[in-house]
């Protein structure tokens, strides 16, 4: 399994979207990725690859394309 | 066992109330990390006993709270065992007592260093975990100190900004299944009470019900209630384990 299709998996587990829905997706795009919904991802993604994301990172991850650069910091190449 | 196959985390378990805790839960089948500030051969050879009296796990995990590259490492140590963790005790603590007009700027945040920011820290991390299973009990050890008594201006604080974080955290973490309640101890037999002078024991004591001061298996079963299926229906409050204090 590539990084991304890992990263995907993320997202369409936590969700409940198909790949393509996650692509694209936004925080608050869908009712699931809500302030909760927001921690229940990142939680999933930290386990994902074993990192553990600065406060400042995990406000700032409000899109599936903004999580790529920011998991960038932490040595993961999302590809 | 009222926690047979329960993973639970608790903090400052190797004294006073966090190790009647510790001996507590493994009495009742929990698995437990066992949390403690500086490395102990006696402390470990008492978590083995534990283990092997109860045929659970206890594994002993030694950072200082207030060393946050040190409990992030701790933390992420307990995710890669891949156990969900069902339970956390924030039971370290310090206690300092000091008029209010002569309790200096350090000891003011020290305490709150210890009391409230390592335990909010920890807290944001474990919940992180138990989001993973959409389930958990969270039991912050506070005390009825955050009422308010005589030269606990800052450690009294310390503990009803506890009761606070508490309170918010059972309402945003409530629908992914995790409930958060304190415990507020009275005067129980530790190390942290015997800072305090005779006369003021007695005088405490003498306001309460039972007329005793209460011991840590007190705490101990109150938070077994709590971190159990008894209390599945309760959240976001305070219960006083102080002997009916007046």
């Amino acid at each position: 399994m590539t990084t991304l299709e890992k990263y995907t998996q993320v997202f369409t587990d936590t969700f409940g979207i198909t790949d393509e829905e996650a692509k694209n997706l936004k925080f608050q795009d869908i009712k699931a990725w809500d302030s909760v919904g927001h921690m229940g991802l990142i939680s999933a993604i930290e386990e994902a690859f074993d990192i553990m994301m600065e406060t400042d990172d995990i406000i700032d991850l409000s899109s599936f394309e903004k999580g790529k650069e920011i998991l960038a910091k932490y040595d993961v190449e999302i590809k | 066992m009222l926690l047979k196959n329960k993973n639970a985390i608790i903090t400052g378990s190797n004294r006073g109330i966090g190790k009647a805790i510790l001996t507590e839960f493994a009495k009742q089948g929990a698995n437990i990390w066992a949390v403690a500030r500086k490395q102990d051969n006696a402390f470990i050879d008492f978590t083995k006993e534990l283990a092997s009296e109860y045929e659970v796990n206890v594994n002993p995990l030694f950072f200082d709270m207030t060393d946050y590259d040190a409990m992030k490492k701790a933390v992420m140590d307990i995710r890669k065992e891949k156990r969900p963790v069902d339970i956390l005790v924030n039971n370290a603590g310090i206690v300092k007592h000091t008029v209010f007009q002569m309790t200096r700027e350090e000891d003011l945040r020290n305490i709150f260093e210890v009391n409230f920011f390592s335990v909010f820290l920890f807290t944001q991390y474990i919940t992180k975990l138990m989001m993973l299973n959409k389930s958990g009990s969270i039991i912050n050890i506070s005390s009825i100190s955050a009422n308010g008594y005589p030269t606990e201006s800052a450690y009294g604080a310390s503990k009803a900004a506890i009761i606070t974080m508490t309170k918010s955290i059972a309402q945003e973490l409530g629908s992914v299944g995790i409930r958060a309640n304190c415990l507020a101890p009275g005067f129980i037999k530790t190390d942290m009470l015997e800072q305090l002078p005779n006369n003021i024991i007695e005088e405490y004591t003498n306001f309460t019900a039972l007329k005793r001061t209460g011991l840590g298996a007190d705490i101990a079963g109150a938070a077994v209630f709590l971190a159990s299926e008894l209390s599945s229906f309760i959240s976001g409050q305070v219960i006083r384990v102080d002997g009916g204090l007046r």
